[in-house]
This record gives structure tokens, sequence and C-alpha cells, in this order.
């Protein structure tokens, strides 16, 4: 065999995997059902049933934590997943609150505010550098203040991420919707021209079936009139 | 290339790191001057391998301030130009819910008529399927 890997990209899969079984499922299912119904609630999902047996444990999603945190790889995580605060981190915030601006909730407030950033960064510089020719001690508190500025405005960026997210959500399910229809459009296509083929191939055997049977049948009756005409004949006679 | 948020954070990662650089080149490429008649530039002997200033002709530091504040300017208007191309800064966040809403609602009634429309060619083909064999047969 190959050699083992000495470490692995991704840490291995938990080993309660196995439990997922189609049976275990199906299982807990019941189990949830059952116990839904007995206390009344309409969503089976939601309830949470005590002493499992050992193959079922682990199908029962855990609790949300207590105190609303859990680390991952080493990182800590929080339920709500909120920006830390500007002052929280002892930054001074050079915008107005979130309740103050976008009043209609929009958010050209928000775009002006990193122009304005933006035009501020560069003044701040040119400040800079002119206090960095003439009083080089006193540059310590612009570059604190073009700090400021950038920490704003990367504050003011990841404020926006949740709505970018959701745009993006948008622009993805625009464009699902708009993959979907051209596809049934062509699905549609496709289908009336075999039905076009078919109606064509339809009234084509019919020419043909009409142009070879007619000569035959003709011989046929004739066959028959003649062999009726001489047993008439004969009867009559 | 990440989203625009992300190209936007970027952008201004890169005026800081342009701030640093221009700093750096004045500090580093300057001239010595003196600040009075009686003042006098020292010669420093050069044992050290790295020189304090390395000034480069006025010619060429003036052309490369130049450059670098030129530089400065086109940042700050790409980082205005991505600001006003952001996504969805005319949406609010109840007309982006009920754009979801909306398109999860026609996402559903399209993907109905898809498995409508693959159903209906499934019938279709084997109508076909049908003639052919049929025209098969002698």
């Amino acid at each position: 065999m190959e050699e083992e890997p000495v470490s692995s990209t991704w840490p291995l899969l938990p080993l309660f995997w196995q439990n997922f079984t189609p049976e275990n499922t199906a299982r807990i299912a019941d189990l949830r059902k059952e116990k839904a119904d007995q206390e009344g609630h309409s969503d089976p999902s939601k309830v949470r049933i005590e002493n499992l047996p050992r193959e079922l444990r682990c199908l029962q999603p855990p609790q949300e934590p207590e105190d609303g945190e859990w680390r991952v790889f080493g990182n800590k995580y929080t339920l709500v997943d909120e920006l830390p605060k500007l002052e929280d981190m002892g930054i001074q915030r050079l915008f107005p609150n979130p309740e103050e601006r976008d009043q209609d909730g929009k958010h050209f407030d928000r775009a002006t505010i990193l122009k304005r950033s933006a035009k501020s960064l560069l003044l701040n510089f040119l400040e800079l550098t002119g206090l960095l020719a003439t009083n080089p001690e006193a540059a310590e508190e612009k570059i604190t203040d073009i700090r400021d500025i950038l920490i704003n405005f990367h504050h003011l960026i990841n404020e926006y991420r949740p709505h970018q997210a959701r745009e993006s959500l948008i622009s993805m399910m625009q464009a699902q919707l708009d993959r979907t229809r051209a596809e049934t459009n062509a699905i549609r296509d496709a289908k009336d021209k075999a039905e076009r083929i078919l109606e064509g191939l339809g009234s084509l055997k019919i020419e043909d079936v009409a142009s070879e049977a007619v000569p035959e049948g003709k011989d046929v009756w004739r066959d028959d009139r003649e062999a009726w005409d001489a047993l008439v004949g004969e009867s009559t006679s | 290339m990440g989203d625009r948020l992300t190209q936007l954070q970027d952008a201004v990662d890169q005026l800081a790191q342009q701030f640093v650089a221009c700093i750096h080149y004045i500090n580093r490429h300057h001239n010595l001057e003196t600040l009075g008649p009686n003042d006098m530039i020292r010669d420093v002997p050069k044992e050290q391998d790295q020189q304090e200033v390395a000034p480069h002709p006025p010619d060429v530091f003036r052309a490369a301030q130049v450059e670098l504040a030129q530089d400065l300017i086109t940042k700050e208007q790409q980082i205005e130009l991505l600001i006003s191309i952001l996504p969805g800064l005319d949406n609010s966040e109840q007309d982006q819910e009920r754009n979801i809403r909306e398109l999860e609602d026609e996402l559903k009634a399209a993907d109905a008529q898809r498995r409508e429309a693959v159903r209906e060619r499934e019938e279709a083909m084997a109508k076909l399927d049908a003639v052919i064999r049929s025209v098969r047969r002698p």
C-alpha cells in the first residue's frame, strides 16, 4: 500500500457519521413524530428526545451552547455574529450611528461617507507629509488620524457585507431563474420539433399506405366480385 | 478577484501601502541641504554598507514625486469608482427580502414548468420511439 500521509489537510470525519444509516434516520424520524404528537407540537424537527438509544444519540443535533460561544479549529465563535463596535476597540467613530443615517433603508449615505473618507485620507496624507517636513514630532498624531480613518473605512465596508451577500444571492437566483427558463424553452422547442416531425411522418405514411393499398384492393375486390357473381349466377339459374 | 467589497478593501489597503511607499521613497532618496550659510555637509565615511540616504538627482526625484502623487490620486479615484458601483446601494433590506422571496416563488414555478416540459419531451420521445419501431417492421 501507499505510505500513510503524515497529516491531512482536514481532520478526519467524526466517527459518528457511521450512525447515519437509512434505518437509523427513519427510526429517529418516527420517534420524533411520536414525541411531537404526544407533546402537541406541529413541527417534529424541533422536538428533543431524552434517553435515546446509543446508536441514535448522535442523530439528534446538540443543543445550542448556553453561553452563546463555541470553539472550532482554535477559533472562538458566538451565536450572535456581530461586528464589534468601533468604540469597543478604542477607535474614534467618524460617521453617524447606523440608526441616524440611511433613513429610507437605502445606502447612499454610506457611499457618501466612504467617498468622504477616501478624500479625507488623501488630505490627511498631504498634511502628514507637510508635518514630517516641518515638525516631525507632531506627525505621530496625524498617523493616528490616518489609522482611524482607515479602520473606520474598513468597518463601514464590513458593515455592508451582509447586504452584499443578500445582493449576491439575488443575482445568483436571478441567473438560476434565467437558466431554468432557457432550459424549459429549449426542451419545449425540441419537443415541438419532434412532434412536427411526427406529424409530417404521419401524413406521409397515410399517403403511402393509400397509394399502395388501392391497386391491390381493386384486384381483391374484383376477384371477390367475380366469385360472388358466379355464385349468384349459379344459384339463380 | 473577489467581490466588489473585497476589491474596495484591497484598494484602500493599497492606498495605505502607497502612503508608506511615498514616505519611504522621499525619506530615502531626498537630497541633503544646508540650512544656514555656516552649515556644512559632513563627509560621513562610507564604512557601512547602507547609506542613510541615497540622493537621487533633482530631476529624477521631482519626477518620482509627481508620479507617486499621481498614483495616489488614481488610486483614490479607483476607490471612489468602486464605492459608487457597490451592489445594491439603492436597495433596502426589506427590498432585498421581498426580492428574494419573489425570486424564490418564480424559481419554484420555473422549476415546475421545466419538469412539465421534461415530461412532455419524454412523452414525445416515447411516441417517436413507437413510430420508429413500427416503421421498422414490414
